[in-house]
Parts: structure tokens; sequence; C-alpha cells
């Protein structure tokens, strides 16, 4: 099976007077794990709908393979859909869910059977070919509708958040199932989640997503690591930002102003001036006793210190009164630390990036000081 | 035992002295109406002995073409408003809650017009559009009997589906077009069958509203030929009837009940094997994997 191209171009559709896709552009390439990731209402599930033709855009361009497939019904585009609910047929069990789509094409008998066989086979369904859904769990159902969806062959396989329903671990499991099914049919894949866990370990390219725009487009090692915006820093993985003032810098570089100490920055962008924030990844500032010296630190106190299993979170509160969080792996030793501690926290240039839409020096801190009193009253709580 | 006892109050005991009344004072006059099917007399107040004379026999009210009449006349009327009512009703519910036009709310509103208007108003203007107005087909008679019983039985047709088809999600729909099915066909093929249950309550109660119903079928009759049981039973009442009136009450008693029975047992075997599962509930996954990234 080779997988379809699709490329929306200034896509928008409006519910009432509000823009639930604003304008976006999206390239989905043959045969990539393409996601959509952000919170509810980011118009994710509704570019999907659009896609799989159950919504009408009010402007743009959907094109598979080249073809403008905005007017086609959604009964004869080449894309199938694996539903959040399943919606497996109740009355009908398992080996004729998975033939519905073959039997509206009157494929031969011999061949129907065939390639239903294949499609359970493909997903280890073989043995519940006569249950009935209500028989089924959770699992198995998505395994239905994946078997009855990719039974049709499509250009495009669409998934609106197909491992939502299911319980943590089962949906891990299913997470490596899905990626491995992918590489093995080798057709498109648009994912539509909100769990940036599931877009981080399946995908080839995420995008993020936020009140129907897209913030970035990457792989999940560059949205994760090289995050853009503040929405894209604060929505992938623990929200760790810092307001700074950005004074100066050679090129690549960012001379960066937090209360009396100077940090350098060189990821994102450093040309900036002014007002500004910044990430920093809990996992790459380092926790050292209050005597370290050298560049790149600011001083701080422990705030709290909360026990993860595989790490433990610290939560420092600097000078400035910001707070910034940083991960201490578990690797065997008692952390050196507790509450009210005086550290100094070192956040390498390298891993510390100025976001994208910096520069409202009046009310930045203001957004400052209710991020403070937030996470106080979470610390307190 | 005891100790039930003990905990029995008066209350619970009132309750229950309640209940068990309301089912003899509601049951007894069916059960005497059926004895009296059964007296050797020509009396339906006073017990005259055993006899089989109003069930077999020349008096029985198997013998009375009258009765036989009224018999086919109501089976004919209740056959005719379910093969109407139903599948007209069902493709209006499908239509008013699928259909998300502007019109779609009122219009399910004024559906159900008819349940709340007096089935004796109903009836009156039915009455004078039929005479006073030339319609084309329908006339007084079994024309106007039927159209009246179906505009009085539609609403229930629809209320019944119109309950069912908003707990079925237009996913299943969306499902089948995305497989390849016209929209025709993904409701041939998916509506229809997820219906089931409640197309045969529909036909149940359509059925039994049809048999029972008195005031727009005397309004709509003409001659005698268009007389239906329950006209029958009550003029009958007011003249000389014998115990054979009792037998056909007790035979249009038993018809319903049996009816309404088998369709009840169907009901809750189709609404077993069609069960429609529900979502689980996908919210707390999003708190959970806000953590994930460790």
């Amino acid at each position: 099976m080779a997988g379809g191209h699709i490329q929306i171009t200034d896509l928008s559709r409006l519910y009432g007077d509000v823009l639930a896709v604003d304008h976006i552009d999206l390239d989905m390439v043959p045969g990539e794990f393409f996601s959509m990731l952000g919170p509810s209402g980011c118009g994710k599930t509704t570019t999907l709908r659009m896609i799989a033709g159950f919504e009408d855009p009010d402007s743009g361009q959907i094109l598979l393979d080249g073809v403008d497939i905005r007017h086609t019904p959604p009964h004869k585009r080449p894309v199938n859909t694996v539903f959040q609910a399943y919606m497996i047929f109740p009355h009908l069990d398992v080996y004729e869910n998975v033939a519905f789509g073959l039997r509206r094409q009157r494929v031969g008998k011999d061949e129907l059977r065939r390639r239903v066989g294949a499609a359970l086979e493909l997903v280890q369904l073989e043995a519940l070919a006569k249950r009935k859904p209500s028989q089924l769990s959770g699992g198995q159902q998505q395994r239905v509708a994946l078997a009855r969806a990719l039974i049709l062959e499509p250009a495009v396989l669409l998934l609106d958040e197909p491992l939502g329903a299911l319980d943590a671990k089962l949906r891990h499991q299913l997470q490596d199932e899905l990626k491995t099914l992918q590489q093995t049919v080798g057709i498109t894949f648009v994912y539509v989640t909100h769990d940036q866990e599931e877009a981080l370990t399946m995908s080839d390219r995420i995008a993020v997503m936020s009140h129907g725009r897209v913030e970035q487009i990457g792989t999940p090692r560059e949205v994760y690591d090289e995050p853009t915006t503040e929405f894209v820093a604060d929505f992938l993985g623990i929200s760790n930002l810092l307001s700074a003032q950005a004074v100066s810098g050679v090129a690549g570089e960012c001379l960066l102003r937090v209360g009396e100490f100077l940090l350098t920055a060189r990821g994102g962008e450093t040309a900036a001036r002014g007002q500004v924030r910044c990430v920093v990844r809990p996992e790459r500032v380092d926790l050292e006793p209050a005597d370290a010296t050298g560049p790149n630190r600011v001083p701080g106190t422990v705030e709290r210190l909360v026990y993860l299993g595989s790490a433990t979170r610290a939560i420092v509160r600097l000078a400035t009164g910001q707070t910034l969080q940083s991960l201490i792996p578990s690797d065997g030793r008692p952390v050196a630390f507790e509450q009210g501690s005086a550290v100094q926290l070192e956040l390498p240039a390298d891993a510390l990036r100025v976001l994208k839409g910096g520069g409202r020096a009046e009310d930045a801190p203001d957004a400052e000081q209710v991020l403070g009193d937030q996470l106080e009253g979470a610390a307190d709580a | 035992m005891r100790s039930r006892l003990r905990h029995a109050s008066w209350g619970k005991i009132g309750l229950v002295a309640i209940v068990v009344l309301y089912i003899l004072w509601s049951l007894a006059p069916v059960a005497i109406a059926f004895l009296f099917s059964f007296n050797a007399g020509y009396s339906r107040s006073t017990w005259q002995g055993f006899s089989m004379q109003w069930w077999t026999g020349p008096k029985s009210v198997f013998n009375l073409p009258i009765y036989t009449d009224a018999i086919r006349h109501s089976l004919l009327l209740a056959v005719l408003a379910v093969i109407i009512t139903v599948p007209l009703g069902v493709s209006l519910s499908i239509f008013l809650s699928r259909w998300r036009g502007i019109t779609a709310r009122p219009a399910s509103f004024l559906a159900t017009v008819p349940l709340v208007v007096p089935e004796l108003v109903l009836a009156l203007a039915l009455f004078f559009l039929v005479t006073k107005v030339n319609l084309p087909i329908v006339t007084l008679g079994t024309s106007g009997q039927v159209v009246g019983q179906v505009t009085f039985i539609l609403p229930l047709v629809i209320v019944i589906t119109i309950g069912r088809l908003s707990s079925i999600p237009t996913g299943y729909e969306e499902a089948a077009q995305d497989l390849g099915a016209s929209p025709p066909q993904s409701f041939r093929l998916v509506l229809v069958p997820l219906l089931q249950p409640a197309i045969l309550a529909s036909a149940i109660v359509a059925f039994a509203v049809s048999i029972d119903d008195f005031v727009i079928t005397q309004y709509m009759s003409s001659t005698s030929s268009t007389q239906s049981v329950p006209m029958l039973i009550y003029t009958a009442t007011r003249g000389g009837a014998t115990p054979a009136l009792n037998a056909m009450a007790t035979i249009m008693a038993l018809t319903t009940i049996v009816i309404a029975a088998v369709g009840f047992a169907l009901y809750r075997l189709l609404a077993r094997r069609e069960q429609i599962t529900d979502a689980p509930a996908t919210a707390p996954a999003l708190a959970v994997s806000r953590e994930g990234a460790l």
C-alpha cells in the first residue's frame, strides 16, 4: 500500500462565530505518522473530520494526492477513520463489521473471505470473528475498528483519539502496536490526540495546535526540545518558564538578565531584545549546593520536593519570586536537598531557549506574578 | 420472618394494602365480565350456572355476524394503523432527529401536538373536516377511521422512536459512510437495524391503541359495516345484549394482552442482543498524560 499525500491550505471552519479552525496549512507526506496534538477545542478533531468529509470547510483546500476532495462525499473519499468511541456496529459480529466496507464494494465471495481473514490476522482477532461487539473488551473493539478501516486499503488512515477510552497500561501497549502497524502497512496515519506522550512516542511529525491554529510543526524531538512558542513549551512536558530581560549578545547567543543575575541562552530567538519568556526542560536543570560557582547559575530555595518514582521533582523559588522545576533522577543515592535548602540552579546555555512573542514589557511582570501565585497555591495545596 | 414482621411499620402495611386493593379493584370487573361469558342463562348480571353456549354453538360470539364483523373490522383498522403509522412515524422521527435545520425543533413540537389535544376535540375537528370539506379519498367510514387513528397514533410512534434515536450516536451512520455506504445505505444497513426495538414497540402500541380506540373511530364511522368492537360494546350494553358480548370483550382483552406480552418479550430479546456500548469517559486521560513526559 502506498501512503496518500494530504495538502491542506488556508483551511477554516466556523462554528457560529467561533473559528474552530483558523486558516491552517498542513502538509502530510506519504507514509508518515502525523499527529495533531492540542487541548480540547484546539481544532484538531474538526480538521480531521474535514479530511474525512463529515464537516464542510468554510474556506480553504484539502488535496489528496493532488486532487481536491472538498466536494467529495465521505463515502467516496479514499480515506478511512478509526473513531474515538470506535462505533463498531452493535448488530453485526466482528467478521461482518470488518467485511462491511468490502461488501459495499461488491467484491467476490472468495476475495471477501480472504481479505477479512487477512485483516483479522493483522490485528490478531481471528479467534473472535463470530463475537458480537458487546462481548469484546475496549482493546479488542479498538482492533476491530482498525481492521474495519484498514481492510479498504485507504491511502490515509484517520485516527480520532483511538486510545482515549482505554486504561493507561493498555494504552502504552497499543501505542507500540499502532506504530508497528503503521510501519507494516506503510500508509499515512493522521492521528488526533490531546495526549502529548502518545504523540511523542508514535509520530514522525507533530502539529501542535491551539485555538484553531498550528503553533508548531516538527519531529517529536523538535517540538519537545526546541519549542518555539510559549504554548508549545507549556503544553509539552512540564511548564518551566522563566521571564527575563534580553540585554545583548553575540550572534547565536543572548544575554539574559534575571534579577541581578546574568544567563546566556543559545536556543530559540536569540536575537530578541527586551522582556522575553524562556523555557528550560526540568531534566536539563541541575540542582547544586549553595556554594557551587560557575556561569549560568542562579540561587534559589527549595520550596518542595515531590517523589515521582523514576525521579524527584524539586520546585525551586528564585530570588526574583519566579519558580523553576528541576528533575533529579532516582539513581539510588538519596536526594541531597530538603525543603528550605538554599541551592544553585544551573541552567545550561544550550538548554535555555528564548521563545517567540516576547517583548511585552508592560504586562509580562503581572503574568509572571500570576504564574508564581498559581505555583505557590499548588504548593500549599 | 419474625424480624421482618417486627420491622414492618404500619405505613408499609398500609401501602401494601392499597396496592393489593388497587389490583383487585382493577382486575375484578374484568374477571367478572369474563366469568359471565360462561353463564348458562341470558343474564349478564345474575349467575345461572356454567355453560359454553356463548363460546360455541349457534348463540355463540362466533356465530353472530354483527359480532364477527366488528371483530374483523377492529382487526382491519388495527393492522392498517400499524402498517401506516410505523413506517411513517419512523421516517419522520429520523428526519426530525437527524435533520439540523432551523425548523426541526418547531416541527418536532408540532408532531406531538395531537398527543396533548383531547381526543374528543381531535375527533370533532376531523369530523367537520371530512363532512364539510370534500376531501379526495377520506370519507366517513373505513378511510376516515384509518386517517383519524393514524393522526392520533403517529405522535406515539414518534415519541417512542425519537427516544431510541437519541440514544444512537450519529457516529454509527458516519462510520457506515466512512466505510463506503451511501447515506441511504447507511440508513438501511445501520440505523434501521439499530431501531428495531423501537419499531417493534411502536407497532405494539399502535395496535393496542387502535384496538382500544372508541372516540375517533365512532365519529369517523358511517354504516354498521364500520362498527368496531368498542363501538359495538358501547351500544350493545344499552340494548339487550347476551353474555356473548362478554365473550367478545374477553377475546379483545386477551388479544391485546397476548400481543403486548409477545412484543415485550421480543423487545427485551432485541434490546439485549443489540446493546449499544457506551463509550467510556475519556477525561481522566488528560490529567495523567500531562505528567507523562518524565
